[in-house]
């Protein structure tokens, strides 16, 4: 019938077999050949993605493993379901986010990465799949201010917007009115009530618009957006954890995840921070640097010399 | 009939007819800046579009002009005017008075173009200067052609000032923006409503206006020929 049809199930039928040998590489530990195995490692298709890919890659491949790259493959909806095939190992997911698509959206998700990663196991656990320890890095709905509100209210946390609402115009997408996370969470768990509403989008150029034309003073971003530190923004902190908690999190093949890459994985989310994330996104996004390069700076600066 | 019936209970909500966020507010919005882009491109378009229909040249180039005009998405100009001017109103007003400009230069272009050349000329051997000729002779016989460039600008200013909700501007486009966000697609309707009715309206009052303004003569030559005959009679 239709030979492109036909090819694709024989690529897919060629990548199986990769697979199995790399789950026997991986478990066969102290072979005496050079590579320890052959990793999959995919992204996303956004920067973030692509750089955590990198830093997990390179580290397991400093560690001995010889690792092939699927960065920018899509869409969760394409990662996923990759990965649960064994067309890739493993790729740098999101506690919440991830937890929400393997439940199909039940709401399981939370404010807390721990308790949101072993619920994101137990649904990855039938399909032969497994979360790591999650870093502490996090990309998650975040709201900001100036630098200049920051210093005039003298603000470090959502809470400390609650006297003072009143006062202040809140920026964010248009369906921030009716979103549990946004403007109804910010009231019920913070009992912040704004002075005003203004749509405009959800962290994007109107957002940025608006913060430099002073017409709002809280806007929701991305907690690790690359450009926040030069557009003089400040992300406050969501103490009371209003935010389901979308921590950086390796997601893997259980075949894939033997002792010794579950220790590499789980060493690098133990160093990652929030403030890292944001630096390299800044890198790739702004100084346009490529992701690979980002992130094998980071692993020497954490003495992962190649 | 169940989008229909709750269309219409999303109307009859008060709640939707007050505040910043009701139908009042939104109007005066969308009508506003709807207004401000057509005054302003009148006053750009019309002396453009009257002075090459009067002296009869450089007709190819303004409309061919208007027509590249007219290609230009509006949605396209937005975004490089939100670019250039940031966030405000004056990115949406851009945007709108390029899309009234077109077609008021080539309606009115036509309109003094197709004066008959007799009438100009027993204008002139009755003693018009110029100015007055075209003041009193020719724009009175072009005004049908010239409104009816007003109208379509004016339409088309009405129906497209709802992407003004794209870069957080006002007006009607507000319900269809966030309806869509929020997933309520009964605001979405509603607004969609709202807009195709202002849109109706203005053609109406327009076309009033365009009524009071043709001289009689011209009115009568558009009648029936019954009514043609009384009226001259009763005059």
């Amino acid at each position: 019938m239709n030979p492109r049809f036909d090819s694709s199930r024989f690529v897919a039928a060629l990548a199986a077999l990769v697979f199995v040998a790399t789950a026997c590489g991986s478990t066969g530990s102290g072979t005496p050949s050079a590579s320890k195995g052959t990793l999959t490692v995919a992204g996303f298709n956004f920067p973030e993605s692509s750089i955590l890919a990198e830093i997990y890659g390179q580290a397991l491949a400093h560690d001995g493993y010889t690792i092939n790259y699927k960065l920018l493959l899509g869409n969760r909806e394409v990662v996923a379901p990759a990965l649960e095939s064994g067309q890739i190992d493993l790729y740098p997911g999101y506690a919440a986010t991830d937890l929400e698509y393997y439940n199909k959206s039940a709401g399981e998700a939370n404010g807390d990465a721990t308790a949101t990663t072993a619920k994101l196991n137990s649904h990855l656990q039938p399909l032969g799949l497994t979360a790591l320890t999650p870093s502490a890095a996090v990309d998650q709905n975040a709201f900001a201010v100036t630098t200049a509100t920051q210093k005039k209210y003298n603000l470090s946390k959502l809470s400390d917007l609650a006297p003072i609402g009143g006062q202040l115009t809140l920026g964010a997408g248009p369906e921030c009115p009716t979103r549990p996370f946004c403007q109804p969470g910010l009231k019920t768990t913070y009992g912040i009530t704004f002075k005003a509403f203004k749509p405009l989008d959800t962290d994007g150029p109107l957002t940025r618009a608006a913060f430099k034309n002073g017409s709002i003073d809280v806007g929701l971003v991305f907690s690790s957006d690359g450009d926040l530190n030069s557009l003089g923004l400040v992300v406050l902190q969501d103490d009371k954890h209003l935010e389901n908690a979308d921590n950086v999190v390796p997601i893997l093949r259980q075949a894939a995840a033997s002792a010794e890459v579950t220790n590499v994985l789980n060493a690098i989310d133990g160093k990652l921070t929030t403030a890292d994330l944001l630096t390299m996104n800044s890198q790739v996004s702004l100084q346009h640097q490529d992701a690979d390069a980002v992130a094998t700076a980071w692993l020497q600066q954490h003495n992962y010399s190649s | 009939m169940t989008v229909l019936s709750t269309v219409v209970k999303w109307f009859a909500d008060p709640a939707h007819w007050s505040g910043p966020d009701g139908i009042p507010n939104r109007l005066v919005e969308h009508v506003q800046i709807s207004a401000e882009s057509v005054v302003i491109g009148a006053l750009i378009a019309l002396p453009i579009g009257i002075a090459l229909g009067h002296y009869g040249r450089f007709g190819n180039l303004a409309i061919n002009i208007s027509n590249v005009g007219r290609a230009l998405p509006s949605f396209g100009l937005l975004v490089i005017a939100f670019q250039v001017f940031g966030l405000g109103n004056l990115p949406i007003l851009v945007a709108l008075v390029a899309l009234a400009i077109p077609p008021m230069v080539t309606n009115s272009y036509v309109g003094l173009r197709e004066v008959d050349p007799d009438v100009k000329e027993a204008a002139r051997g009755m003693g018009y200067r110029e100015l007055a000729q075209l003041v009193r002779v020719e724009l009175p016989l072009a005004v049908p052609l010239v409104m009816a460039g007003i109208r379509t600008s004016a339409v088309q200013v009405v129906a497209t000032a709802t992407l003004a909700a794209l870069i957080a501007g006002g007006g009607f486009g507000r319900y269809v923006i966030d309806g869509f966000a929020q997933q309520d697609y009964t605001k979405l309707f509603a607004g969609a409503v709202l807009v195709a009715a202002l849109a109706m309206a203005t053609e109406l009052s327009l076309s009033g206006v365009e009524q009071l303004l043709v001289p009689r003569g011209i009115r009568l030559l558009q009648a029936r020929v019954v009514q043609r005959a009384t009226t001259f009679k009763t005059a």
